[in-house]
């Protein structure tokens, strides 16, 4: 069990983390989404004892993560696959975590077996490829046959082939009854592999649950040859629409009140004709995210113009 | 990557209980392994070892300019030694920062002291170990000059080689205050080596600088032995150089984002 609450930190007063709050249950694989400089990596490293929060706490099964006495035999941790020794062997590498952790140095051998490096066991870690250096860090985030796993970004650097058995080895680990957060920038890489899911952007939690849930289909897609007067009829109702794709409106139904047949009254009454009604193709929380990266990527495009 | 990818047992043992603290024993030999077992880290310590051992053919080569005797030999032996042994110590408390390999030590143990206290033991053992080789190098360096029928004063006595030792012991821990205060290889290794000659510099207008800093001074009092009158001088060097940096740098250490 990983648990936050209200982490926030702030880096020379601009913030980077504002109020982050996670429960992380046995047994589930967490995504947490959000684009780059959204916080994800911050907060894990709040989580481990890294980064000092200004206010807010963490906990791994029920203690803060610097009282676990040998904290790799309850959490296994992948924060950066290239801060790793360029000088040492990646067997090397796994026996000084193996000795940290007190198990024997045979689980070296074992690891570097299940993440696929027995061949390049005693080439040095700066001869690895990003995707070498991944697969390193998984076998040393599990070295101490931990109960919860945190990893940011695991599958950069991966090949579809890595990322796959990745996602396996993960699914493997929750089914046993393991903890994992994982962090990612991509959707995608999200929905395949987590079944629960955090979304941060600009140090904010902006909305989390079930995955299911969020990615049930929360818009529908309302369209008429006269848009201009479908977008007045909908104001009058009061519903909230965004304009688009195309000449269609898109209206945000996710608090349950609004259904395709609500809308199809309001146009009715207003003496809309309607050409197309349907629950929207793409999902809201695909709409979410890219509207928050497309905010974050537009910036420094205003910036510069 | 030929091997197989399917995982098999990820041995998740939710009931197993916690674990106990890492024992200091075992902290000391991780970072003993850190400090020996790079590529980089080896030709660092061969060509100490190097160093001391070709050092050691001067006094034999020219017996005119030194004296013929142990004490002399092991102050030949620590020229070297006092220039590499403080990059060994400070290269043990930054590379970890340089590499950023912090991040996987003060996850294995958050409490980043006894990292630091581990680090310090093995930069003492090292010093040490670097005063025995000297030792055993002197001996054979004294060897030779008998050998060659020169007339020799084999006055080896306890107040040298604990002075020796002392003294190598001290400049490992200027480099160890220095590499946990400034915690950047070239920064520290930089700072290190211009302070100490600023100093010295400083010294040659400011008796009170060269008698109480100017480490060229206070320690080679405790090199050649000569407390007599000096214990209040060379205290305040190691303050200086050693306790307030030291102190300065642990503190520097815990408290510091790992980013």
């Amino acid at each position: 069990m990983i648990t936050t609450t209200a982490l926030t930190k702030s880096y020379k007063k601009v913030p980077v983390v504002r109020d982050v709050s996670l429960r992380c249950e046995p047994g589930t694989i967490t995504g947490f989404l959000g684009g780059n400089g959204a916080g994800k990596s911050t907060t894990m490293k709040m989580i481990v004892g890294l980064v000092r929060p200004d206010r807010g706490t963490a906990t791994i099964d029920g203690r803060p993560f610097v009282e676990l006495p040998n904290p790799t035999r309850v959490v296994g941790t992948l924060l950066d696959a290239s801060a790793m020794h360029p000088g040492r062997s990646g067997r090397a590498t796994l026996t000084i975590a193996a000795r940290m952790a007190g198990v024997h140095t045979r689980r070296v051998e074992h690891l570097l077996d299940l993440v696929g490096l027995a061949d390049a066991a005693e080439k040095r870690v700066g001869t690895y490829s990003l995707g070498m250096r991944q697969r390193l860090g998984i076998a040393q985030a599990l070295i101490g046959e931990p109960s919860a796993l945190i990893l940011d970004e695991p599958a950069n650097g991966l090949d579809p082939e890595g990322i796959a058995w990745m996602r396996t080895l993960l699914r493997d680990f929750a089914d046993h009854g393991g903890t994992v957060l994982l962090s990612s920038h991509l959707l995608h890489e999200v929905q395949a592999t987590a079944d629960h899911l955090v979304v941060i952007s600009d140090g904010a939690v902006v909305t989390a649950g079930r995955l299911d849930d969020l990615l049930a289909s929360s818009t529908i897609l309302v369209r008429s040859p006269d848009p201009v007067a479908l977008a007045a009829a909908l104001q009058v109702a009061r519903i909230d629409y965004v304009a688009g794709p195309g000449d269609a409106l898109t209206v945000d139904v996710s608090g349950g009140r609004i259904t395709t047949e609500v809308l199809a009254s309001v146009a009715r009454d207003h003496q809309v004709l309607l050409t197309e009604l349907r629950q929207s193709e793409t999902n809201g929380l695909e709409q979410l995210f890219f509207s928050l990266t497309a905010a974050k990527a537009a910036t420094p495009q205003e910036a510069a113009a | 990557m030929t091997t197989s990818l399917s995982p098999r047992t990820l041995g998740i043992d939710a009931t197993s209980s916690a674990p106990g603290p890492i024992p200091f024993s075992r902290l000391v030999r991780v970072e003993w392994s850190k400090a020996t077992d790079t590529r980089a880290a080896r030709w660092l310590l061969a060509l100490l070892a190097l160093s001391t051992a070709g050092m050691m053919l001067v006094p034999v080569l020219v017996p005119t300019s030194f004296d013929q005797t142990y004490a002399s030999y092991l102050e030949v032996a620590s020229i070297g030694q006092v220039i590499l042994l403080p990059v060994v110590a400070i290269l043990m408390f930054t590379g970890e920062w340089s590499q950023r390999s912090v991040m996987t030590t003060f996850t294995q143990e958050p409490r980043r002291i006894r990292v630091l206290n581990a680090k310090l033991a093995v930069s003492l053992l090292l010093g040490g170990g670097a005063a025995v080789f000297g030792g055993v190098v002197t001996g054979a360096g004294l060897g030779l000059a008998a050998a060659s029928g020169r007339a020799l004063e084999a006055n080896l006595t306890v107040g040298a080689i604990t002075g020796y030792l002392l003294y190598l012991l001290l400049n490992v821990l200027g480099g160890v205050a220095f590499g946990a205060l400034l915690q950047n290889s070239a920064v520290a290794i930089a700072a290190y080596f211009t302070l100490n000659p600023a100093v010295a510099l400083l010294g040659t207008v400011s008796t009170l600088v060269a008698d109480w800093i100017d480490t060229a001074t206070t320690w080679n009092w405790v090199l050649e032995n000569d407390w007599a009158g000096h214990v209040p001088q060379i205290s305040f060097s190691i303050v200086f150089w050693v306790a307030v940096p030291l102190a300065a740098g642990v503190v520097r250490t815990i408290r510091r984002d790992v980013g």
